[in-house]
């Protein structure tokens, strides 16, 4: 008998649900005492690492780092990945994977772009046929996943490999563009000096924010994420939810592709996928800041800059490609692992791992 | 009691605790609390909600780590609380109320699961060879193949402690359970009871911790009472009646639950259910209307464990008719059924009742977050004034919004999902068990809710294996045996005896 170690003892600490979807890094709480607790990943650890990041590079390039042109590429970087990131978000916290919405981002900037230079569609209306086209993509994976009942992770990689044969025949596997000049108004726009982006960055969050966290709507659609037997027990129609993120999911990707088209004008049917991971390390690290153990607008944005920040400053400082994907894959371990093995830490304390696992999960 | 008394002379207790302090984040769960448990006795702990149980325990397994100062004995040797090792190397066992169970794994492979036999290659029939013969020593009619989610309630108990001390202990081992009976219905506390004297006959040491003051006259040698963290009392069981003992754990006395609010007037009919057939209901009718609060009991088996269930939607009835006031809500999902007045708390509270992880506001709110008509903001100061509102009426300790639910005391988490249905205002409320794992206090706190919301208009139905309390808070009592609706005790000749053997008839009749 070794369940009582692994195993939450109480009567009084329920089980996470069977149907787990994406659990967010939980979050450590103060219990005070032994040195871990002081160390503990604290909820406004990622202000003071970004803090320290930007002192770092002022210290160690100031001629290359503390200039507008870098403050204006880390937006213009984190603009699309934002407005991807956002949409992510939304599925994760409804419990759902969405591995497909890097995908679709890259199939949105194609389809615009083809649509723009090749069928010479009115702009406007290239916009419109492919955010629609993307949240019909969006639609699918969230019947796959309610109706038919796939696994989100399954389904949505499934659906990947799909919409990426759709670019490539699209694309017919050339770069596709340019599109016209005053589309690429849509993302170059400057305001007294501000770019336009800032605006897309304020205005996604914002109504992601205002939905998400303070609303019913959003709290039901936690609900169905945080554990989703209880929420249709408490009358959330939760298959409804499942598919409404999905749809917003696929709908925020096809704008961050559109946008994603409008800054670089040109672009190849395999541009997509390298924003899959920032975007998701973005979310779960945002889980851990501000709002701990929750996906959370303000949390994400906070990760999503100290990751472009980092990024940035060391590809100027060091000049290579590869830093980039090391420093984001780093962070997403490196912090979701202190809050995980800090959480661990506090609930069991227990040196030597029983033999049975958590078996009650 | 001869026995208990020469035990008690043995000089070394198995558990001797002193000045044991526990500090969550500013709060004290335990205030230098003690605690001596006689070698080979059933010693019960006891206290009301919140009052530092499950704590004091989850010390002992090495779950939290005690603030210093504290002086842990098990045998006469000092205890390193905080390390789950050395807990099971002294020879404590715990069975903790959510029995850690794989539903999915036969009786055996949870068996194994949870042993030395573990390590290293498995052979599938020797190993269910060895379970069958520990299930057959202990006399329980349980097989090895079975899976463990076709067990009943009482037999999952049964496996779980059967599971934790199969590894020959000898009469240094301690077994400690926390709330085993919450979860059994009234009838089948005896088998679960069969194995503790077991055990005890082997010379086990055995820690039990019950809110049901019945049980523990019958089965505990000692009790001790915790209150607000610190140990008030510690007694022997056979000095004490019913009475004394409640009074001892509340520190006041309690009285009878008196009915208030003059039965209401009866109302409209507010849910009718007609033809109503599951899995093990057959054909069950109900004309609930507003202003009673009807019960639904029976025998584990007999079907009144299923029949809230069946009415909410939440398993599928094969047929029958539903309507909630006048409307027809038969095809309709749960959503539906709630947005038209339909209340529903299940049994099961640790899956299917909360998010752990949310606060206490957002638990009890779930079901109807209070926001703006315009764009449905929702204002955090208006949705902490209403869950102030039902936490207080509730009894919930400490009054505290904000507080993780999951680190609420056991029965303060069932208080907060009764408030979350009482505060709907639903037409009809359905509750599975509303009282299970709470003190007597705040049993009755719940019982006095149920009656006023009849009062205020309400249809409530109770399904309940608590004898007592359906006596207690009903007006009329429908008691199942065999699936099927067998008798119906209405107020004038609704007393226990009655109802018990009513309760046994029905199921000899089938
Ligand atoms: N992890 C925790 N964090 C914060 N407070 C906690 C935690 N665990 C328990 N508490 C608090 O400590 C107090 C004692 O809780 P405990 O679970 O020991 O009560 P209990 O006697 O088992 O009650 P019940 O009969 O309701 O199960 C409660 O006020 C509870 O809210
Ligand atoms: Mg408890």
């Amino acid at each position: 008998m070794t369940n009582d170690t692994s195993v939450d003892p109480g009567v009084d600490a329920p089980l996470a649900p069977a149907t787990a979807g994406p659990a967010p890094a939980s979050a450590p709480q103060k219990t005070g005492g032994s040195w871990t607790s002081k160390l503990q990943v604290n909820r406004f650890s990622g202000i003071y690492l970004w803090a320290a990041l930007i002192l770092l590079f002022s210290l160690w390039i100031p001629n290359l780092f503390l200039t507008n042109a870098t403050l204006q590429g880390i937006i213009a970087d984190q603009s699309v990945t934002i407005i991807l990131a956002m949409g992510v978000m939304v599925a994760l916290a409804a419990g759902q994977y969405d591995l497909s919405a890097a995908q679709v981002l890259g199939f949105a900037a194609v389809s615009t772009a083809w649509l723009i230079s090749v069928a010479k569609v009115n702009p406007v209306l290239a916009v419109l046929i492919t955010v629609v086209g993307c949240a019909i993509i969006g639609l699918i994976n969230g019947l796959l996943v309610a109706v038919v009942g796939i696994n989100s992770f399954i389904a949505t990689l499934g659906t990947s490999s799909i919409v990426l044969a759709l670019t490539s025949l699209l694309s017919g596997d050339r770069l596709v563009g340019p599109v016209t000049d005053s589309f690429k108004q849509i993302a170059l726009a400057k305001f007294f000096g501000v770019p336009v982006l800032v605006a897309y960055i304020i205005v996604a969050s914002v109504l992601v924010w205002y939905v998400l966290e303070h609303t019913p709507v959003g709290r039901r659609l936690s609900a169905t994420g945080a554990n989703i037997e209880t929420a249709r027990l408490v009358g959330v129609r939760v298959k409804k939810y499942i598919v409404v993120s999905m749809v917003i999911s696929a709908a925020m990707a096809s704008l961050a592709g559109v946008l994603l088209v409008a800054r670089v004008g040109t672009v190849s049917s395999t541009i997509g996928p390298s924003y899959l991971l920032p975007a998701f390390a973005g979310v779960f690290l945002g889980t851990t800041q501000l709002k701990p153990g929750r996906f959370n607008v303000w949390g994400t944005l906070l990760a999503l800059f100290l990751l472009a920040t980092g990024v940035k400053g060391f590809q100027l400082a060091i000049g290579a490609n590869w830093i980039t994907y090391v420093f984001n894959g780093l962070a997403l371990i490196v912090a979701v692992g202190l809050a995980v093995v800090f959480e661990r830490r506090r609930t069991t304390k227990v040196k030597d791992t029983p033999k049975v696992k958590d078996i009650s999960n | 009691m001869s026995d208990t008394i020469n035990t008690a002379t043995e000089p070394i207790p198995a558990i001797a605790i002193k000045s044991l302090t526990k500090s969550f984040a500013g709060v004290q769960a335990l205030k230098s609390a003690e605690l001596e448990v006689r070698r080979g006795e059933v010693h019960a702990l006891l206290g009301v909600n919140g009052s530092g149980k499950s704590t004091l325990i989850k010390v002992l397994a090495g779950f939290h780590r005690p603030d210093p100062g504290a002086e842990i004995m098990l045998g006469g040797e000092p205890h390193e609380a905080g390390s789950a090792s050395a807990a099971h190397a002294a020879g404590l066992r715990f069975i903790h109320q959510d029995l850690g169970l794989i539903d999915t794994l036969t009786v055996e492979e949870n068996f194994s699961l949870g042993t030395k036999s573990g390590r290293g290659w498995l052979s599938d029939r020797r190993e269910q060879k060895r379970v069958q013969a520990i299930l057959d020593r202990y006399e329980v009619d349980i097989d090895a193949k079975s899976l463990a989610l076709e067990l009943s309630p009482t037999h999952r108990s049964i496996l779980a402690i059967l599971r934790a001390v199969e590894d020959q202990m000898g009469s240094d081992g301690i077994v400690v359970l926390d709330e085993p009976t919450a979860a059994l219905p009234r009838d089948e506390v005896h088998q679960l009871f069969r194995i503790i004297k077991r055990l005890k006959a082997t010379g086990v040491t055995i820690v039990y911790v019950s809110h049901r003051m019945p049980e523990i006259l019958e089965i505990a040698d000692r009790v001790t009472v915790l209150r607000d963290g610190r140990t008030v009392a510690t007694a022997e069981a056979a000095d004490l009646t019913l009475d004394s003992l409640v009074k001892l754990v509340l520190g006041f006395d309690l009285k009878a639950l008196s009915r208030t609010a003059a039965d209401a007037e009866l109302g409209d009919v507010q849910l009718s259910v007609t033809g109503l057939t599951g899995d093990v209901v057959e054909d069950f009718d109900l004309e609930a209307r507003a202003g009673e609060v009807i019960g639904v009991t029976g025998l584990l088996g007999s079907g009144y464990e299923d029949v809230l269930g069946l009415v909410f939607g939440a398993a599928k009835p094969y047929s029958g008719s539903i309507r909630l006031g006048g409307l027809d809500v038969t095809g309709e999902d749960q959503a539906h059924r709630i947005a038209n007045g339909l209340a529903y708390a299940p049994a099961d509270r640790k899956h299917l009742g909360s998010m752990p992880e949310w606060s206490v506001r957002e638990n009890l709110t779930l079901p109807d977050p209070p926001s703006h008509r315009f764009m449905g903001w929702m204002t955090k100061r208006r949705e902490v004034a209403e869950t102030l509102e039902w936490i207080e009426k509730m009894d919930v300790v400490p009054v505290e919004t904000e507080k993780v639910f999951a680190t609420l005391s056991g029965g303060n988490q069932q208080k907060v999902v009764m408030g979350r249905w009482l505060r709907m205002q639903a037409k009809a409320i359905m509750l599975d068990e509303p009282t299970n794992g709470v003190d007597a206090s705040a049993k009755r706190a719940i019982h006095l809710a149920l009656r006023e919301a009849a009062a205020n208009g309400a249809a409530v139905i109770v399904s309940s294996s608590d004898i007592e309390e359906l006596v207690q808070v009903c007006d009329r009592v429908l008691v199942m045996g065999d699936g099927r609706i067998r008798a119906q005790l209405v107020k004038g000749e609704l007393t226990d005896d009655a109802l018990n053997t009513a309760v046994m008839t029905a199921t000899a009749a089938a």
